[in-house]
């Protein structure tokens, strides 16, 4: 999978100096999503329904084949086809198998990151086949050719008057038309492709064992019309997607809008079950669930990771993010970014692939309060960072000098030596000479030492 | 494109029998590194006392609207007149497969993508979240086409929380389920609220 | 009560002053101080880059320097939340009840004077002082003293001023402020951009000032910041200024 990640660093550099509007678009964005959040945790007993989804999903996990294989049965009595691609190569053939034998020329789509993730629009396109996204702000980037740059507002970056631009050019509308205009205009547009699309196809958020329903949050009704008007439904669900019960649903539903946009719900829920079940019942002719590994099995046999498999991508974690905040998701470089991101690419894409995401984070653990199945992202930026200092992924210099810090500090004269040396003799020089330090001050005033250390004051008394 | 088995014997399992197998496999591997973890049990949300008055709070406060027939009025007439009286310049209605010919509005019918009002039947509401239950036994594009949704719900069909109505559900889900709490909405658009994108940009629950 | 004062490397070179007044102010409350000359560093820089062998090696000679002490008192909230809630993660098994010894023992200066001496009326020297309160991350989410830094300052008189991103990360995070030195310091202008008029922004955590300062004299802001035990010993009544 082509990613962008190993330059992170750089490139939150640039965005922060050349894309100013970002920041603020992203900021404000986060911050009202994450005020919403507040709130609505706030009406309910949000520690317990926390802790309630957290073991939910833990059971879930660590059951995982018994409740694969049931999802599976149920959704086959549905009347439902059930596929399964062990990776992004093998979820793009399944769907695009699909869409020769039922002679698809259009499809529509609702958001989905794991579509981003297998990289499915441009494989359709290549087979000529027509996609078009039908979220207001999937839509708007699709005509940008931008990725989505956070997992529940994709375009969050954008700022109206930027939307204003895109529309004024490719759809004709008043340069100065306010969001309802921009979005009329929009709807005019999707409406005709909904009614003409062969195929529709949506990701899943939860995934039922006991009666295979694909379930599907939303607040456009995009996703109510792409599984419902076209005569084939194709869903790709990640295998950790899946809920044991229907009574688990109905909790998860309404914890992951309060985290996500701070709502009791989403304003449409889809809860597929398969086709068209019986005379009178209304809805399209096929339905497929694509059932997706693509790293995940590699992620619930790590030993630490697998807890991100809890992940309902509510957002919240990136919402709350101070360090999402200063660029939005481009940063990161792949699909998942913000703290969830740092944690589930090196598990997906393999550490080596994913540094230095386990270290683009201050550990200030915002994001831990906020998620709404618990996931402990900053034991696992360590337990990655750990990894990662074993495997040699990171500057030599800087293992050595933390080794010598630790070797210093079981040896107390020596430890108060190289202090010493290090913040007062050296600091100048070294600030110059170690690229490390170099960045530091580039960014801020060098620290100033006190005149005598603490312990010298300790020696000659205090009064 | 990986593996080596060819395209068309991959319908309908995608590689087939062994990417099912292989992913099982390593689950199941996985699954031994571990504690397997109990189930907690049911997730006990508060009861709302009164469901129908928490629905109509909840639901009008997304965006919702309600109205109750006059009961000395035939439903039909009430609905009626309702429609004309909205100001909304409903001219044409598209009718749920399902909605009984006491219940439905004396206009014109349109197809659901040109009318003006689409009227249906709801399974149930619930009180917790404030949804209107709707199933794929109505007709779904009359639940999403038309700017204005009517849907009709019986105040008896008004349960407490989301539990209790997903699970009464269970043995008799059609192919596929709406739960609409409130119309239409987007912030997509420079982080401002609108109304009306795609679905409904109208949503009226009848309590009857 | 005898207390060791763990004076941790940042105070020990940077904020030297503030450490002397952390020793006057406990000793003010009625404690005895000691300062366990074996002390270095708790070993946080380690544990946060992935190191945790060499921080458990350090975690091990601090177990062994403090433990005959009756409590423990860091001028830090990050380095007291590395000994209190990271020491049990990491010390080695047969260390593992010194470990959880230690811990019930160490506080941060704010949580030792309220939660264990139960001191939260300190005097009125910082009466007509603005003051906003910038707690460092782990003090805030690991030891959860939301409260404790603004009860004192307000029980020494001062104002203490509400501040839109009071909660937020300053974006110090040690490593992280070298490696991502960019967002480091966007998140401070986050600081300081909704910083509200005030006379010093009060922390107890010297990483985070050292971080803010240093950004807010790039950019010529002209924040005062001071160390939390330098403002508290100024709230104690009669201290002279
Ligand atoms: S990690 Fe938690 S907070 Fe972040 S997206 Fe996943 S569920 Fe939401």
């Amino acid at each position: 999978m082509a990613t962008r990640i190993s330059d992170y660093a750089a490139r939150s550099r640039d965005a922060i100096r050349d894309q100013p509007q970002v920041r603020t678009a992203v900021t404000g964005a986060t911050v009202a999503f994450d005020e919403k959040r507040r709130r609505a945790y706030g009406e309910v007993d949000a520690d317990a329904w926390r802790r309630w989804a957290e073991a939910v999903k833990n059971h879930l996990l660590t059951h995982l084949d018994d409740y694969l294989a049931e999802a599976e049965a149920r959704l086959e009595a549905n009347g439902a086809q059930v596929h399964w691609a062990r990776d992004a190569d093998e979820a793009r053939e399944i769907v695009l198998g699909l869409a020769s034998r039922l002679s698809v020329r259009s499809v529509v789509k609702g958001k989905s990151m794991l579509t981003e993730e297998v990289e499915l629009n441009p494989a359709l396109e290549r087979a000529g086949i027509e996609v078009i996204e039908t979220d207001l702000g999937e839509y708007i980037l699709q005509l940008l050719d931008e990725p989505p740059s956070h997992i529940v507002g994709p375009a969050i970056h954008k700022k109206l008057e930027q939307v204003q631009e895109l529309f004024a050019d490719r759809l004709g509308t008043d340069p100065g038309g306010d969001p309802d205009e921009l979005a009329r205009a929009a709807r005019g547009v999707l409406r005709d492709a909904f009614i003409n699309a062969d195929m529709g196809i949506t990701g899943g958020n939860f995934l039922v064992a006991e009666t295979g329903t694909v379930a599907l949050i939303e607040n456009e009704g995009n996703i109510r019309l792409t599984t419902s008007l076209p005569r084939v439904h194709v869903a790709l669900v990640g295998i950790e997607k899946l809920l044991p019960r229907m009574s688990d649903l109905a909790g998860f539903l309404q914890l992951t809008t309060r985290a996500a946009t701070g709502q009791p719900i989403g304003c449409f829920v889809s809860l597929v079950q398969g086709p068209a079940a019986h005379p009178g019942d209304d809805g399209p002719e096929e339905v497929h669930v694509v059932l997706v590994d693509n790293g995940r099995t590699d992620v619930l046999l790590h030993e630490n990771a697998w807890e991100a498999l809890r992940c309902v991508r509510c957002g919240a974690c990136l919402n709350i993010c101070p360090v999402y905040r200063q660029t939005g998701g481009h940063a990161y470089g792949w699909v998942y970014s913000g703290p969830i991101g740092s944690v589930l690419d090196p598990g997906l894409l393999g550490l080596h692939e994913a540094m230095p995401l386990p270290f683009a984070s201050s550990l200030c653990g915002a994001c831990f309060d906020a998620c709404p199945v618990r996931i402990p992202i900053p034991e696992l930026l360590l337990a990655w960072r750990e990894e990662a200092q074993q495997e040699g992924l990171t500057p030599w210099k800087e293992r050595t000098a933390l080794s010598a810090l630790a070797a210093a500090a079981t040896r107390p004269p020596l430890y108060r030596l190289a202090g010493k040396l290090g913040t007062r003799v050296g600091a100048t020089r070294a600030a110059r000479s170690l690229p490390m330090l170099r960045d530091w001050s580039r960014d801020r005033d060098p620290p100033r030492p006190s005149p005598r250390t603490f312990r010298d004051l300790w020696r000659k008394g205090i009064k | 494109m990986s593996g080596p088995t060819a395209p068309n014997r991959r319908e309908p399992h995608g590689d087939g029998p062994r990417a099912r197998a292989r992913i099982l496999a390593r689950v199941t591997r996985a699954a031994a590194l571990r504690d397997r973890l109990p189930h907690p049990g049911r997730l006990d949300t508060p009861v709302p006392p009164d469901p129908v008055a928490t629905f109509v709070n909840r639901f009008t406060s997304q965006g919702g609207e309600v109205a109750t027939p006059d009961p000395d009025r035939a439903p039909r007439d009430w609905l009626t007149t309702f429609l004309g009286e909205l100001g909304a310049g409903i001219a044409t209605i598209a009718l749920g497969a399902d909605v009984p010919p006491g219940l439905q509005p004396r206009l014109p019918g349109a197809a659901p993508a040109h009318a003006d009002a689409g009227i249906s039947m709801a399974w149930g509401a619930v009180a917790e979240t404030g949804s209107l239950i709707l199933p794929s036994t109505g007709t779904r594009a009359v639940q999403l086409l038309p700017p204005l949704h009517v849907v009709w719900i019986p105040a008896d069909r008004v349960f407490a929380r989301l539990e209790d109505a997903l699970l009464e559900m269970v043995p008799t889900l059609p192919g596929s389920v709406g739960l609409h709490s409130g119309p239409s909405k987007s912030a997509d658009i420079g982080q401002t609220v609108v109304t009306g994108v795609h679905g409904p940009g109208r949503c009226i629950a009848v309590v009857h | 009560m005898k207390v060791a004062l763990f004076v941790t490397c940042l105070a020990d070179h940077y904020f030297a002053d503030a450490a002397v007044d952390a020793v006057r102010l406990l000793r003010h409350l009625g404690c005895e101080v000691t300062f366990p000359d074996a002390q270095t560093c708790c070993g946080q820089p380690a544990y946060n880059a992935g190191m945790s062998r060499e921080a458990a090696r350090m975690a091990h000679h601090t177990i062994d320097t403090f433990a005959d002490c009756e409590a423990v008192v860091l001028p830090s909230g990050s380095c007291a939340t590395m000994v209190k809630k990271f020491y049990p993660r990491i010390a080695a098994d047969d260390r593992a009840v010194q470990a959880a010894a230690l811990a019930d023992k160490t506080f941060e200066l704010g949580e030792f004077i309220v939660r264990r001496l139960g001191v939260t009326r300190l005097g009125d020297g910082l009466a007509g002082r603005r003051v906003a309160v910038h707690q460092g991350c782990h003090a805030l989410r690991e030891l959860r003293l939301e409260r404790e830094p603004a009860v004192l300052l307000e029980g020494a008189g001062a104002e203490v001023v509400p501040w839109e991103a009071q909660d937020e990360c300053c974006g110090f995070g040690g490593l992280f402020s070298v490696k991502m030195s960019a967002v480091s310091a966007a998140m401070a202008d986050r600081k300081l951009d909704t910083l509200p008029r005030v006379d010093w922004v009060v922390s107890g955590d010297g990483g985070c000032m050292l971080h803010l300062d240093g950004r807010s004299g790039a950019r010529g802001c002209g924040v005062e910041f001071v160390h939390l035990a330098t403002a508290l010993w100024r709230g104690v009544d009669g201290h002279p200024d």
